[in-house]
């Protein structure tokens, strides 16, 4: 209840639609039982006074059946009208508060959440949350008040009509369906649990399909997806037990409305209490009535669904920003020297520190190289100068001022990076380049995607600059890319440059293309090239040597030619060797 | 401002895009079937195994609705009696008592076919699962280029589970909507040809609105769902590419898009909307109109006594009852359009042929060691160049051999072709000068170890892990084959060693300790023939170093075949094969090919700054 007060509470914009939606949905269901209700009496009420002889005013009743059934269809049209519209105003506001609420908290606050499937799940789960109005908000409010007027009309011809007649929906309306969740949350989560085995199962068996066949494990595999198959139908058919129960059950409560009415009835009209055609009203009425409890079974059990979603949506909002900003921020110092003093950095929920003590000075208009393993710490030296994420220990410094001095959007104003794995936006590639200066020119564009060995693929494709990249860059190959998030970041012309790997996946004549292109058009930044390959080093004026969180060595490339046995063991590899070699 | 196109809708796959080997594409000599299946062909060639319960599901739906029948009959008996004939509880209790009887009877009915109905449904999906994924591991690793790893996953998960309500829902209302109208026109009839005939009149007017409104909006409903797919799959790109947009200040600027796109995709649907809902409406409109004029009609036909009470009240109150399945035939109706979506990806995995020298039936074995020979072997990708171009080597039984030459070279086909997982177009490939087409398949898989570039932890243990190269294997085997592949120390500092389930590592374990686990495993399978495929990334060193001298302790008669890219590794090597464009261009020893101008001295001197001569 908690959740959906306080996602109601975000949508107060949205509440007028969504009030006017609720009221048209109660019409719409009053219009069908009064009409099923209305035909009833009148029918009996006509073969009474035709029986009798007697003359009887039929315009009204006549007109009101036609009346009541446009005023259904028309009530249906717009509550179904509405109520999207409403839930698109919804998802739409909510979609922008939670982007608020996200947006501070990366990268370091959603590290837990770097995976695909992590992130997939919040964007499914924010979906999910159009389901509260819709399916479970509306339903119940529609279903309370029109039984609400129900009881009221039956007590004024009766009380014991209206406690019949509310028990039993209060029976098939809530009891059946809470008794409905309440079964079907041990297979539901079975069944949850089952589907995660068995899509790694699936996964394992479509993406390891070559190691399993060489290994001769093809059929135990098939084996295994078989039981898991097999353990998976049989939750779910568990839960389609209890889903034809509960449509059985909420079918028998109607009936026995009906009978139990008649019951109460019959008596009266025996004893000329009752005007014995509203006999075939009650009868019509009652079965009618329980249209109006249909949607609660499936928007109790959406409800468990919704109610996770909103929680670890919640969760996530409610997370503290990892990044303060300073309330009165310095400006920019006019050197930008950077200065690492002695920095400690331990990512969230690691057991070892990715940095172990670093110093490190880049002087203005420098270039640096940093070469070292995988997991050596070369990125995490981006990843504090970006102030993603704090040091444990130790500072850094631009120009003379600690980073946390500074705001971050005028200290990233101050870095154009190409990182490991920059992303591409699902648009065109001149919308991706122009991220990073909106003002840029058409020939700024194109210079930059010269320099990055971009420019001639590009426009060898029949769209030119504006060719879709597809969803997160599916349309280009790795190198490609790789090249257009190059181009983007010399687009931004900050005065300090950080490749990182910007050469991964190119080939070794386009690397060594690119990466000279990059250091002749950024010779007056300053330059930090990450790397473990040898392509550009001898340009550099220092290079240090990480391994495991500490620099191991420094100099210039031929000083640690000479002198380093792990920089030496960079160049000693055939990865990606050209297929033309210059002679 | 970030815009998306309406090009590919839904949520991007977490799924890789392709499969472990270098090719993705199916040989070209393997032909497609002229006349592809077509979803709906699909959909149809399953319906016998549904059958029986198909059948039985509607059978129970039927009854249900006589039973529906009987009840109004009874009904309109009591309330006619009580008003018309004066009668009291006692006169009625009998009807009143076969009521309850039959609410009983429907209930059961009811649960009754929803139950089958599932069932119907579960026979399906589980056998065409296990269809499905016998037919993928029949067209082997090397899958075509429009049947992706992804796409193949998706259709065993979610693409079958589309498929339940189809089987479940839409066949047994297809067959209710005509018998149940008709048995409620064909009770009414002898006594009321009027009601009767309004509703034989207005009940095709629904499924022909349905059928001319439907072709256009279920265009326009496809078109509303791919949106409101592509909303969410905005939403998630932005996400995504979050610490992207912070690199270049962009974020918050982002944040306005975000809503005014939601906005915006909302007001679009909202058209479209409008258009899917009205043909809904009219369907309604149809079926309750009718309703109030049967009611309106019977009730002036009561008033001039033309008609008995006892049948007006009947009919009336079977009325809704004769629409509600041809109203719920447009709810039903989505479950068909999904079905058919999924169906699609499916048929076209199932139509996929299977290339017949991976289906060999052969007794024939090999004795190790292994001797390996290529003979004018040729193959190429469809519509792509010749990857291997009469390819001729020789590799002697227990030989180490290192194969280099530059990306597209033909390196990864080569292996491609020695694992089986493709079919050169021409020549011969040779295991002790026995061709392997007269080898089955799974004879010629277990010749040969394989590690490859990058191996995959599957779901289970460390150990789990470790003995896919050999199930039978003890403890003390996994243990032994883990140390020589020098990842016993690193396994054991683990919290839970060799019983740590790989899917708690996520990101634990680096890249060399990986290589590490899959070289324990080819280890442990011991066969004659070893391949490995070196992995282009840079290791940490200690892995690296650790490899290398696992590589040391491999048996002499092993025949070891490395797709190397360190120098180290390949100095090592008894020969080393150099690979230009499909065709082995050198072949010597490290000293022997650096002494010769040739590829591989240019390989070595522009690359090779480590080479120590």
């Amino acid at each position: 209840m908690k959740e959906a007060l306080r996602l109601m509470g975000l949508f107060k914009p949205a509440w007028p639609w969504v009030l006017l939606g609720i009221f048209l949905a109660l019409i719409t269901i009053l219009a069908n039982v009064s009409l099923m209700a209305l035909s009833g009496w009148f029918i009996a009420a006509m073969a009474i006074a035709g029986a009798a002889g007697a003359s009887m005013n039929y315009f009204t009743p006549a007109g009101a059946i036609r009346g009541l059934s446009i005023a259904r269809t028309a009530g249906r049209y717009f509550e179904r009208l509405v109520t999207h519209a409403a839930t698109f105003r919804m998802l739409a506001r909510l979609r922008h508060w939670f982007y608020l609420k996200l947006e501070p908290l990366a990268p370091a606050g959603l590290q837990g959440y770097h995976s695909g499937d992590l992130l997939n799940r919040i964007s499914s789960d924010i979906d999910k949350l159009e389901n509260l109005y819709l399916r479970i908000l509306t339903p119940f409010t529609v279903a309370f008040l029109s039984s609400a007027v129900f009881a009221a009309f039956l007590a004024w011809l009766n009380p014991l009509y209206a406690i019949i007649v509310v028990t039993l929906l209060a029976i098939a309306g809530i009891a059946i369906p809470l008794l409905a969740e309440r079964l079907g949350r041990q297979p539901g989560e079975e069944i949850a649990q089952l589907t995660r085995s068995l899509r790694t199962v699936v996964v394992d068996g479509v993406q390891g399909m070559a190691e399993l066949e060489v290994y001769g494990q093809t059929e135990q595999q098939k084996h295994k997806i078989e039981q898991l198959s097999l353990r998976l139908l049989a939750c779910q058919r568990k839960l389609a037990n209890y889903a034809g129960l509960v449509q059985a059950a909420t079918g028998l409560c109607a009936n026995l409305t009906m009978w139990l009415l008649l019951l109460a009835a019959i008596p009266e009209v025996n004893r000329g209490e009752l005007p014995p055609a509203q006999l075939s009203m009650l009868a019509l009425f009652a079965l009618a009535a329980f249209e109006s409890i249909l949607p609660l079974p499936l928007a109790m059990q959406t409800w468990g669904e919704t109610k996770t979603a909103a929680q670890r949506l919640f969760a996530i909002a409610d997370t503290p920003p990892p990044i303060a900003e300073p309330e009165a921020p310095k400006a920019i110092p006019t050197t930008l020297d950077i200065h690492f003093d002695e920095v400690w950095l331990t990512y969230p929920g690691a057991q070892n520190p990715a940095l172990k003590g670093v110093t490190l000075d880049i002087p203005q208009g420098s270039s640096l190289g940093i070469v070292g393993a995988t997991g050596s710490g070369k990125s995490s030296l981006t990843n504090l100068l970006l102030r993603f994420y704090e040091p444990d220990r130790g500072q850094v410094m631009l120009g003379g001022i600690a980073l946390p001095a500074l705001h971050t959007e005028a200290l990233r104003a101050q870095l154009a990076v190409v990182p490991q794995r920059a992303h591409l936006f699902n648009t065109s590639i001149e919308q991706n380049l122009l991220l990073a200066n909106p003002e840029a020119s058409q020939a700024q564009i194109e210079q930059a995607c010269r320099l990055a060995c971009i420019h001639d693929f590009i426009i060898a494709q029949p769209e030119g600059y504006l060719t879709e990249v597809g969803e997160t860059g599916v349309k280009v190959s790795g190198g490609q890319a790789r090249r257009i998030a190059i181009a983007r970041a010399l687009l931004k012309n900050a005065p300090i440059l950080i490749l990182d790997e910007p050469a991964e996946g190119l080939d070794a004549a386009t690397e060594q293309a690119v990466i000279d292109n990059l250091l002749q058009a950024a010779k007056d930044k300053t330059v930090v090239l990450i790397t473990h390959r040898p392509a550009g080093l001898e340009q550099l004026d220092q290079i240090v040597v990480m391994h495991q969180g500490k620099i191991t060595e420094r100099g210039t490339h031929t000083q640690l030619l000479a002198t380093a046995p792990i920089y030496q063991a960079l160049f000693n590899r055939f990865s990606e060797i050209p297929s033309t070699l210059p002679s | 401002m970030l815009r998306i196109k309406a090009q590919r809708a839904g949520n991007g796959s977490v799924l890789g895009k392709h499969c472990n080997t270098g090719a993705r594409q199916a040989p070209s000599n393997v032909k497609r079937n002229i006349k592809a299946m077509t979803p709906k062909e699909l959909l149809d060639s399953l319906k016998p195994q549904a059958g029986q319960h198909l059948r039985t599901a509607v059978i129970l739906g039927l009854l249900a609705g006589w039973v529906i029948i009987l009840q109004a009959w009874l009904l309109a008996r009591v309330i006619n009696g009580v008003i018309f004939d004066a009668q009291t509880l006692s006169d009625v209790w009998l009807l009143l008592a076969l009521l309850l009887g039959l609410f009983a009877l429907r209930f059961s009915l009811t649960w009754a076919s929803e139950r089958v109905a599932f069932k119907a449904a579960a026979d399906v999906k589980h056998t065409l699962r296990t269809r499905l994924y016998g037919q993928i591991t029949k067209i082997g690793p090397v899958l075509r280029d429009d049947l992706t790893a992804a796409t193949v996953s998706t259709s065993l998960l979610e693409g079958i589970e589309a498929l339940e309500a189809y089987f479940s829902r839409y066949l047994p209302a297809m067959s209710l909507v005509a018998l149940i109208p008709l048995s409620i026109v064909a009770v009414i009839l002898p006594f009321d040809w009027k009601s009767a005939l309004i509703m034989l009149l207005t009940a095709p007017l629904i499924p022909i609105f349905m059928i001319m409104i439907g072709k256009g909006t279920e265009r326009l409903n496809q078109r509303q769902w791919k949106k409101l797919a592509l909303m969410s799959g905005h939403f998630l790109d932005m996400i995504q590419g979050l610490t992207t947009l912070k690199l270049f200040n962009a974020s918050r600027r982002e944040a306005q898009t975000v809503a005014a796109i939601s906005d915006d995709y909302g007001r679009e649907t909202m058209v479209v909307l409008r258009v899917a809902f009205l043909s809904s409406a009219v369907l309604e409109f149809v079926a309750t109109v009718s309703i109030a004029m049967i009611a309106v009609t019977i009730g002036f036909r009561l008033l001039f006594g033309h008609m008995d009470f006892l049948y007006g009240f009947y009919v009336l109150l079977l009325a809704p009852e004769f629409y509600l399945p041809l109203r719920s035939m447009g709810t039903h109706y989505h479950a068909r359009m999904e079905a058919i979506g999924a169906a699609e990806n499916i048929a076209l995995a199932l139509d996929t042929p299977i290339d017949p020298a991976r289906e060999i039936e052969s007794e024939h074995r090999i004795q190790a060691p292994v001797k390996i020979t290529a003979r004018e072997l040729t193959f190429h990708y469809p519509g792509a160049r010749v990857a291997l171009q009469q390819l001729d080597f020789e590799i002697a039984a227990g030989e180490r051999v290192a194969i280099v030459g530059p990306s597209g070279a033909g390196k990864s086909t080569l292996a491609n072709l020695l694992l089986g997982f493709i079919t050169p177009q021409a020549g011969a490939l040779l295991f002790n000068d026995t061709d392997v087409r007269s080898l089955a398949l799974a004879t010629r898989q277990a010749l040969i170890s394989w590690v490859p570039q990058q191996p995959r932890l599957f779901m289970g243990t460390i150990a789990d892990n470790i003995r896919l190269g050999n199930p039978a294997a003890s403890d003390a085997e996994v243990t032994a084959a883990a140390q020589q592949a020098a990842a016993h120390d690193f396994i054991t500092r683990l919290n839970q060693g060799y019983a740590t389930p790989t899917g708690e590592l996520g990101a634990g374990l680096s890249g060399g300790e990986i290589q590490r686990i899959a070289l324990a495993r080819a280890f442990l399978k011991n066969a004659p023939i070893l391949l490995l495929d070196e992995a282009t990334a840079s290791l940490d060193p200690e892995s690296e170093a650790a490899i290398t001298q696992a590589m040391e302790a491999i048996r002499r008669d092993t025949t070891l075949i490395v797709i190397a890219h360190r120098l180290t590794t390949v100095t090592r090597m008894d020969r080393i094969l150099v690979m230009d464009q499909g065709r082995v261009v050198q072949a010597g020893t490290h000293t022997a090919l650096l002494a010769e101008a040739g590829l591989y001295r240019t390989l070595v001197q522009s690359y090779g700054f480590g080479a120590q001569s």
